[in-house]
């Protein structure tokens, strides 16, 4: 009974360790590391190797390196080192550039070579034999048989696993935590807020990397062999299952999921009696077949899992009760906003005369395969104007936009902000200058509510970097508190204040329209680049955004506004440039513009 | 040198199978959007069909037929009954990786219960040996070479001169386009699963006749070569499957005659780690 127990618990603590560092990496900062097990392993096979002695002890039918004999709690101390060393060389697959997908792809196929690798080399770890008689903690000390030392290791496993929920609970509810989130609902977005996607990423693998390889040598600790037997691709899946069927971004549902998944299905196959007329590998083989049915099934029925990712509700001081219903677009006719300066990097407009450039396009061109979308586009938008560029469909607007923003490289051209060149520059720096976008699409980060999209876009958040996060709450609590203050400021000034704890992606168009611009001015642009802000939007509400736009610009602000109607830009926009077939045709306020034929042709035949 | 070529020859049987596989992976990618895992399992499960029929006392050229019969159909109701439900909901396609290693297991372990986990082979003659110019090869090699060689002829025909092939492409460029253009996708891409499975259950026969003995697990390593092929021409790009095939086959193949044979793996798996790093559209895609 008591060795029943043990190995129970021991399992439990370890899985749920797995669990609890894949659910961070997958669940919370969309890192999808199908390598998983690759970390693990690592752990177990540093563990071993630090604490077994040299290879020619018990008369050499070992082979391995290492071998260094050394006491506990080093191996538990190299096996978390090990796992996290280990992340660094794949940070690489999960930068700014390659797919999500693409990356999972990367890493699987390394877990699946690295594990014939170590199958074949035997001088490495055993090879396929794997490594066996690895010594228990403290066993010169106290008699590993003895259930007072089962018990105390299960203690010992059991109590680290707690660590790592408290540590990871940590660091998820901090403003850190809230941008892997971020990163997770949309990474473009996030990169666009100024969001270092490859630093956050890597975090995640490091960290997730060193606890994976603490529970490997825990693992081998308690069993005392490893093989790469215990650690085919197919083991990480099963995490994924338990991480999917307890509550994917829900700690307690990761732990929840270990135990009803790896641990679960063991215990259960054990009461299967042994029949002689089955074949020897249908009980497994089966096993296998029903975690890839869980997986299929509960992404079909419950995709949430088990324990949903519960909602983050930061109470706003002296906001009256939330109304039945969020109110319809539109709704309240522009009440006078309070005058809350919501920038306060931008210097004041100018005295007269021509203003100076703040982002100065130079023979910007793009190309798409043969197609051209940008061709050899020179743009100057001045300080303090709202500048409006319109033109048809496909005529590269967008494009432009994007690559000046940093979304999207140049094929050529120089693109120069604030006297600076930023043609190489990527979308997160430019965001950390002051220079940041919104998108055509909605771009809401779907699973924060509306307060938490506008504080993840709040620069120089102490709490805002991994070491911040552990540093814990009262490091962050106050640039915490003064961002939600400024953040209420802008969501009542947007009329949205009654909205502020609903998921951002339960509402409206127009709403998350709004979101999206105050989530930018959240950013303390120096300029904007806003994307269509208006699309969508009611007409009533798209006057009002228009009218804030323009009162933003008077405080000093610079816009530059992509936009199809015409009436929005008679209303709001001075000057306009119109874009037709990658190239911008003429400049000027509305006026002008319509005298001129090319434009209007430009507009009536494209 | 009498060795380089005889592993060169190895290398062309290897390239041939990986051809077949790598075409119908990438069409299947490139068309319908879903980076499908579970290939490799669908390939196993083709190669185990032929075996039952083999077993019965057919030769396990007709075992093929039957292979390709089974995988084109299995592949267009996986699509049916999982993938594209999924798709319709808006599923984010690493959320459909996941569900494609879901399906992997189900299937690649399905085969195992119902096979049982040993090796097995087919009964077969391997025909005459042919020496020439160096290189060695048996009957049933030059019939794999062949048969890649008529399929890949085959697959540019398609691609380049029939109007479901260039449905096909106009479908992988631009899903709502080609819709808009009148072309209807949802066929389009229900065809290429049926065409695209067949080609995999091909794949799965004559790599299971190459490889000689083969046991459930067997097509997870081969799914790396397929992977590293198809990412070595580019996603979605046939002619690149094809060339990249060639690449991965011969350097797999041509290492082992200077390597330990089982490292042969490491050279396509450095290939896809580094196309992924460097240049992951590929050298036949365009530049990200």
């Amino acid at each position: 009974m008591t060795y029943y127990l043990v190995n129970l618990l021991i399992y439990a603590a370890v899985d749920a360790m797995a669990c609890l560092a894949l659910n961070q990496q997958f669940g919370i900062a969309g890192v999808t590391n199908f390598g998983f097990i690759i970390f693990q392993a690592a752990g177990g096979y540093t563990a071993a190797i630090l604490a077994m002695p040299p290879k020619s002890a018990n008369g050499g039918f070992q082979s391995y390196i290492g071998g260094w004999n050394l006491p506990f709690p080093l191996p538990w101390i190299g096996a978390t080192v090990a796992g996290g060393l280990i992340a660094l060389p794949f940070t690489f697959l999960v930068g700014r550039r390659l797919r999500g997908d693409f990356a999972a792809v990367g890493l699987l196929v390394t877990a699946v070579l690295l594990n014939l690798l170590v199958t074949n080399y035997v001088p490495l770890f055993n090879g396929d034999a794997g490594l066996s008689l690895i010594p228990q903690p403290l066993q010169g000390e106290f008699n590993p048989l003895a259930s007072g030392y089962k018990w105390g290791l299960t203690v010992v496993a059991l109590l680290l696993c707690a660590a790592v929920y408290w540590f990871l609970r940590r660091i998820t509810e901090s403003p850190y935590g809230r941008s892997l989130r971020a990163m997770r609902d949309n990474d473009a977005v996030a990169d666009s807020l100024g969001k270092n996607l490859l630093s956050l990423r890597t975090g995640m693998l490091v960290l997730g990397g060193a606890i994976a390889g603490l529970s490997g040598g825990v693992l081998v600790s308690y069993i005392t062999t490893w093989s790469p037997a215990a650690w085919g691709y197919a083991e990480t899946v099963v995490l994924f299952a338990a991480v999917i069927i307890g509550g994917a971004g829900n700690h307690r549902g990761a732990i929840l999921g270990a135990i009803l998944v790896p641990v679960g299905f063991e215990e259960a196959t054990r009461y299967i009696p042994n029949s002689n007329s089955l074949p020897p590998n249908l009980i497994p083989s089966l096993q296998w077949v029903a975690i890839g049915l869980l997986i299929v099934l509960f992404l079909w029925f419950r995709p949430q899992g088990i324990l949903p990712e519960r909602k983050r509700v930061i109470p706003l001081p002296g906001l009256p009760a939330p109304r039945a219903g969020p109110p319809a677009d539109g709704e309240k006719a522009a009440p006078a906003a309070p005058a809350i300066s919501v920038r306060p990097r931008a210097a004041p407009p100018e005295s007269p005369g021509p203003r100076p450039a703040v982002l100065e396009a130079v023979d910007i061109v793009r190309d798409f395969g043969g197609v051209r979308a940008v061709n050899d586009v020179s743009l100057a938008v001045r300080r303090g104007t709202l500048t409006g560029l319109i033109g048809p469909n496909g005529a590269g607007k967008s494009t432009l936009l994007a690559i000046l923003a940093g979304t999207l490289r140049a094929s050529s051209g120089t693109v120069i902000y604030q006297g600076q060149d930023i043609t190489g520059m990527p979308a997160y720096r430019r965001a950390r200058l002051g220079l940041v976008r919104t998108f055509q699409l909605a771009s809401e980060f779907k699973r924060l509510t509306v307060l938490e999209n506008l504080l993840t876009a709040v620069p120089s958040n102490r709490g805002d970097t991994l070491r911040g996060a552990i540093a814990g709450r009262r490091y962050w609590k106050g640039d915490e508190t003064a961002a939600i203050a400024r953040a209420q400021a802008v969501l009542s000034r947007f009329g949205l204040e009654s909205l502020a704890n609903s998921y951002a992606g339960d509402l409206s168009g127009g709403q998350r329209r709004l979101v999206e611009i105050m989530r930018a001015l959240m950013a303390e642009p120096t300029m904007l680049l806003l994307d269509e802000p208006m699309a969508g939007v009611h007409p009533n509400l798209a006057r009002r955004i228009g009218n804030e736009l323009v009162a933003l610009c008077q405080e000093g602000m610079t816009i530059l506004m992509v936009e199809h109607e015409l009436a929005i830009m008679d209303e709001f926009c001075d000057p306009v440039a119109v874009m037709a077939e990658g190239a911008v045709l003429a400049e000027g306020t509305m006026a002008q513009l319509r005298r001129r034929s090319e434009v209007v042709e430009a507009y009536l035949v494209g | 040198m009498a060795l380089f070529l005889a592993s060169v020859g190895f290398g062309l049987v290897t390239a041939s199978v990986l051809a077949i596989a790598a075409v119908g992976f990438t069409l299947q990618f490139g068309v319908t959007d879903v980076l499908n895992l579970a290939y490799g399992a669908i390939m196993i499960a083709g190669a185990y069909v032929a075996y039952v029929v083999n077993q019965a006392g057919a030769s396990v050229w007709v075992g093929l037929v039957a292979a390709v019969a089974v995988c084109s159909l299995g592949s267009v109701l996986v699509n049916s009954g999982v993938y594209a439900p999924f798709q319709r909901r808006g599923t984010s396609p690493i959320t459909l990786v996941i569900v494609s290693l879901g399906m992997t297991l189900i299937i690649e372990f399905g085969v195992e219960a119902v096979a049982g986990g040993a090796g097995v082979s087919y009964t077969m003659s391997q025909g005459t040996t042919f020496h020439e110019g160096g290189l060695i090869l048996t009957t049933v090699q030059l019939v794999i070479i062949a048969l890649s060689l008529v399929i890949m002829a085959g697959v540019h025909a398609l691609l380049r001169y029939t109007k479901l092939g260039k449905a096909m492409r106009a479908t992988a460029a631009n899903k709502t386009l080609a819709r808009n253009c009148g072309i209807r996708t949802s066929r389009v891409i229900t065809v290429t699963w049926a065409l695209t499975g067949a080609l995999c259950g091909l794949a799965g026969v004559v790599f299971a006749i190459d490889s000689g003995s083969f046991d459930p697990t067997a097509t997870d390593i081969f799914l790396v070569l397929i992977l590293a092929a198809v990412f070595l021409g580019g996603p979605g790009q046939a002619y690149g499957a094809m060339l990249g095939a060639l690449v991965i086959g011969l350097a797999t193949e041509v290492s082992a005659a200077f390597i330990p044979p089982d490292y042969k793996y490491v050279v396509a798996f450095v290939i896809l780690l580094v196309m992924l790093g460097v240049r992951p559209t590929g050298l036949l895609g365009a530049p990200a």
